[in-house]
């Protein structure tokens, strides 16, 4: 057993790494967008891996002052952990994605935030790895304790995130490796280590008390309504599920793409905001008789068709269409919202501005992931309402990495499933240029009526297009000729433009707003023709329907077009595009270099001195990538079966973590060469078969469970899967201490290395294949790790 | 001797300070003929007004200091709070869209460094433009009353309500879309006036939209989508 106090120790030091990287994550996605989220998730790793590098380098030198070497690294991890998001908050560092293809310096700021966070990850790896080396032998207790810490820290950062505001986080997490350091300090405490303590934890407590502002993007939705005139934040509330805020301003206007034909005033609203991003105008329950501002929408028009019965909003937000519904007299509205904080703010604070909208009668509330409630749902409805598909003038692709479940042609068939037979669903898109947003849409729509084996699908399609907006209307039976009518005469009273109606006339189709040229007309057209196939494959862009194998509906790029696009619109303009995908490219690219650099060029010098065999390398980058790969496709999966993304991220984290702990702790029982040890890799490629292709695709029958059989059912899931994997890391490092010491740096770092890779990896691989093929890649990876470590255990 | 020293030090002196200014001068007229020859009448606007407007007015001066020297670029540039100085190719298009005329009094929403206002000023009799961010609103009326352009009227205020006092109006120029049209602004519009409108952020693919109110109905026209260059689709 190593000393009880460097386990707990870096217990408290991998519970402060994940509850400072979960912050980080949400303070990324604060300040820019979520793609660097990813960000966070690849500084932490590279500085993981670069550590192990250094160890390499200078382990004999380190291992020498241990006992002081280790407690000052956890103090100065402490420190840093405090003040990096200040300093990366200073308006010289501070940069904006935005910029970053317009302003070169906003690259050398982008690097200098990246070296900025990668310090306190630094650290904190070489803590955990040096004493890996130190008790090596006992790896299986420490590796235990570092698992476990980070198990309790993704639960602790989740924690931390719903009781305060991200500012505060990083100052929080820092008291756990300050807290580390005094457990792990054992001399005498002269005036250096006392200046040293006591520096780092004025740090801390400065960073706890004065936390740093966080600035948002200038070109994010908050930071633009902050700049009307008497503007400010109402409230805030911090949650897992993001930064809600609630913004007012007297000229915060709202009626998104109202017919020009309406002349009356524009109410003034107060907006939430969550991160940054807007969520919707905080709007009142209508007052009986009231005609509706949005019933000057193109989004009004399945409430010109017909009287709305049972209606279902789904990814309701502040309840905009709920309103909008209300006005219409309906018999029930179900409203669906995933984020907690938007159904408690309306039920308390907003209660008086929405005119408790929440409590009316006719509204029943479900707080849950609106696809995983379409997936357990058993009603019928009238009319299904779905959110607004883009936001006003595009948004260059920054919701591309976004897995977006209630988008894919299966959830659209969920949708056909759940209306009654006479019953709509409408779905709406701003229109963008190159055209994407509302052409998706368009085939998502028309393959499900494909799938469900209607011979026409234009006697069931009606779309009608404003100045900005197309609309979508889906009706399960065909259209009746009064409501083609219906329809004429909305478009003529609001200067719209029938798009798709049964015996529609071309002339009919630009009346009011002419477009620059047809194309859409021709799209369109080709969407609903046996040529769609060939359309899909022609097009510029991806509109293929997003799956929930690839959930990815403002996907947009298709890199063998590039040069295609490049042609078309401008090399230059590339970027603005599809601005998402390549970020995350970027990143994947940036970090392939900069962590080969820092971490496999050394480790092949250090390597080639100590003889570690390419065997060994394959081991231990193998199970990096496997592993890596397994959480993250198990945080997408559980988001779906639970419908709560928050718990399903803490669950995966979490559980994975402490199983794995635990199976680290069992794996001391056996013999890093026995014969177990050497099959366990193959075993865990099974295992991952038998999830792939039978567990996961089940998961989705029991969707409609209770949340206690939920969960208990996903532990049942978990645990083994953790426990297993949690065994080849420490078997492979007690092997190398027992056969090679000297390469115990080098399998940290090489494994190190491959986590850092595959975060990205993953997601471009779930991208361009979907989730199985992730999965498929996990099991090939442990395959390949299994058969190394037959490779090695050979004489 | 010594006092002829000390004479040819100033004058010396006064050259060598004023030397960069008068080259710099030079050096952006340069750049604005070039700019007007290749990004505005080399991609398609002939409207000699447009074209005579934007080879008269100093870009140069409705830019950050730091970027005075990328004012001439063919993009837009930041200005600050989150607003920019539309590309000139943009500024020439909305220009000539609203085919403007000398006897025109036009509103422009959307102040931000009065460049725009500007080139409006040079070729018709009113400008009035409305700026919401305080501060900008506050810089393009002293850099305006500053560079002369006394029939430029700025306002700080919110340009949903439009400038009543003023209407109708020939031609409304909205520099910044939002997810509306407002009411106001299209009663605002004479009989057979025109309004144009971006449609997406400026560092992004822009739609340019025109707003017709013609015999009692009121039509739109998408132009087209620009970006740095305009795009050419095939």
């Amino acid at each position: 057993m190593p000393p009880l106090r460097y386990a707990l120790a870096i217990g408290l030091l991998s519970a402060a790494v994940l509850a400072f990287e979960l912050g980080l994550m949400q303070i990324f996605s604060i300040t820019q967008w979520y793609h660097f989220a990813y960000m966070a998730i690849s500084v932490a790793m590279l500085g993981f891996g670069a550590a192990g590098t250094f160890l390499a380098l200078f382990e004999e030198r380190l291992l020498r002052a241990f006992e002081r070497a280790f407690p000052l690294l956890l103090f100065l991890c402490g420190a840093t952990m405090a003040g990096v998001c200040g300093l990366a908050q200073h308006p010289a560092i501070r940069f904006d994605t935005y910029l970053l293809f317009n302003d070169f310096r906003q690259a050398y700021r982008l690097l200098a935030t990246y070296l900025l966070f990668f310090i306190p990850f630094f650290l904190a790896a070489l803590a955990i790895g040096l004493a890996f080396v130190r008790f090596s032998r006992q790896i299986g207790g420490l590796y235990f304790a570092d698992l476990l810490g980070s198990g309790a820290g993704g639960l602790i950062g989740l924690g931390l995130l719903g009781l305060f505001m991200p500012g505060e986080l990083p100052g929080l997490a820092a008291l756990l490796p300050l807290l580390g350091g005094f457990i792990a300090f054992q001399g005498t405490w002269t005036a250096r280590w006392r200046i040293t303590a006591a520096l780092s934890c004025a740090l801390v407590v400065l960073a706890i008390f004065r936390p740093p502002r966080l600035q948002p993007s200038e070109f994010k939705g908050i930071s633009k309504t902050l700049l009307l005139p008497e503007s400010k934040i109402e409230l805030e509330r911090s949650s897992p599920y993001g930064l809600i805020q609630a913004v007012s301003s007297p000229a915060l206007r709202y009626g998104p793409a109202l017919s020009l034909n309406y002349d009356g005033p524009l109410p003034v609203r107060k907006a939430l905001f969550s991160n940054g991003e807007w969520v919707g105008a905080i709007v009142p329950a209508p007052a009986p008789g009231q005609v509706h501002i949005l019933d000057f929408t193109a989004g009004a028009l399945p409430f010109r068709l017909q009287h709305p019965g049972k209606v279902l909003a789904l990814h309701a937000g502040t309840g905009e269409q709920v309103a909008h519904a209300l006005a219409h007299q309906p018999l029930k509205v179900h409203m669906v919202e995933a984020n907690p904080v938007i159904f408690s703010l309306m039920r308390k604070e907003l209660a008086a501005e929405t005119d408790s909208l929440i409590f009316h009668p006719a509204v029943e509330a479900h707080q849950l992931d609106a696809r995983t409630f379409l997936m357990a749902d058993t009603n019928t409805y009238n009319l299904i309402l779905l959110p607004m598909v883009s936001t006003f003038g595009g948004t260059a692709g920054l919701n591309a990495l976004q897995e977006q479940y209630l988008m894919t042609r299966e959830a659209f068939q969920d949708i056909w499933a759940r209306l009654d037979p006479e019953g709509m669903a409408t779905i709406s898109s701003w229109l963008d240029y190159p055209l994407r947003n509302p052409l998706k849409a368009l085939a998502t729509l028309v393959e499900v009526l494909d799938a469900e084996g209607i011979g026409e699908p234009q006697q069931h399609l009606i779309a009608i297009r404003s100045w900005g907006t197309i609309t979508f209307v889906l009706k399960k039976a065909p259209f009746t000729a009064r409501e083609v009518a219906d329809t004429r005469a909305f478009c003529e009273q609001m200067s719209f433009d029938p798009l798709l109606l049964p015996g529609l006339q071309s002339g009919e189709r630009q009346q009011y707003n002419q477009l620059q040229d047809t194309f859409l007309f021709g799209y369109t057209d080709a969407l609903l023709s046996p040529e769609r196939e060939k359309f899909y494959r022609r097009y510029a862009l991806n509109v293929r329907p997003a799956t929930d194998e690839r959930p990815y509906f403002s996907q947009f790029l298709r890199w063998k077009s590039l040069p295609a696009l490049a042609r078309q619109w401008g090399r230059q303009n590339l970027p603005f595009l599809e601005i998402g995908y390549l970020i995350v490219l970027l990143t994947f690219l940036q970090i392939f270099v900069i962590a080969a650099v820092l971490i496999l060029l050394p480790l092949f010098r250090v390597g080639a001195r100590r003889q570690v065999s390419g065997w060994a390398l394959a081991y231990f980058g193998s199970i990096g990538l496997g592993f890596m790969f397994v959480e993250i496709i198990l945080i997408q999966q559980l988001t779906l079966f639970l419908g709560r993304p928050i718990f399903a991220t803490a669950l995966a984290l979490s559980g994975l973590l402490i199983a794995s702990g635990a199976g680290s702790w069992y794996s001391s029982r056996w013999g890093a060469v026995s014969r177990k040890a050497v099959l366990l890799p193959l075993a865990i490629a099974l295992l991952l078969a038998v999830y792939t292709f039978l567990v996961l695709p089940a998961l989705h029958g029991a969707v409609g469970l209770g949340t206690t059989a939920k969960l208990a059912l996903l532990l049942l899931l978990i645990a083994p899967l953790g426990f297993l994997m949690g065994m080849p890391f420490p078997l492979g490092i007690r092997y190398l201490s027992e056969k090679n010491k000297g390469g115990i740096p080098w399998a940290w770092g090489v494994n190190g290395y491959f986590s850092v890779i595959s975060t990205a990896l993953a997601t471009i691989i779930a991208v361009e294949l979907g989730f199985s093929w992730v999965m498929i890649l996990a099991g090939a990876a442990y395959t390949a790790a299994g058969a190394a470590s037959l490779l090695i255990s050979k004489p | 001797m010594k006092r002829k020293i000390y004479h040819m030090a100033i004058a010396a002196g006064l050259l060598l300070t004023a030397s960069p200014l008068l080259f710099s001068q030079d050096a952006y007229q340069k750049k604005r003929e070039e700019m007007v020859q290749y990004q505005i009448a080399g991609r398609g606007i002939t409207d000699k007004a447009t074209l005579n407007a934007m080879r008269t007015v100093p870009r140069h001066l409705f830019v950050p200091e730091n970027l005075r020297s990328r004012a001439y670029d063919d993009g837009p540039l930041p200005i600050g709070y989150g607003q920019t100085i539309s590309q000139p190719y943009i500024v020439g298009y909305m220009t000539e869209a609203i085919r403007p005329k000398p006897d025109f009094r036009v509103l422009e929403i959307g102040t931000g460094s009065g460049y725009q206002a500007a080139v409006l000023a040079k070729i018709v009799d009113k400008a009035y433009t409305i700026e919401i961010v305080e501060e900008l609103a506050g810089q393009a009326t002293k850099r305006l009353q500053k560079l002369g352009y006394d029939n430029v009227q700025v306002r700080f205020g919110d340009g949903y309500h439009g400038w009543k006092e003023h209407a109708p109006y020939d031609a409304i120029v909205v520099t910044a879309a939002a997810e509306f049209i407002p009411p106001p602004l299209v009663e605002q519009l004479k009989p057979g006036g025109i309004m144009i409108i971006p449609i997406g952020s400026p560092f992004m693919v822009q739609t340019l939209m025109l707003v017709e109110k013609k015999g009692g109905q009121i039509k739109t026209k998408s132009l087209f989508p620009v970006r740095f260059v305009p795009f050419t689709r095939e």
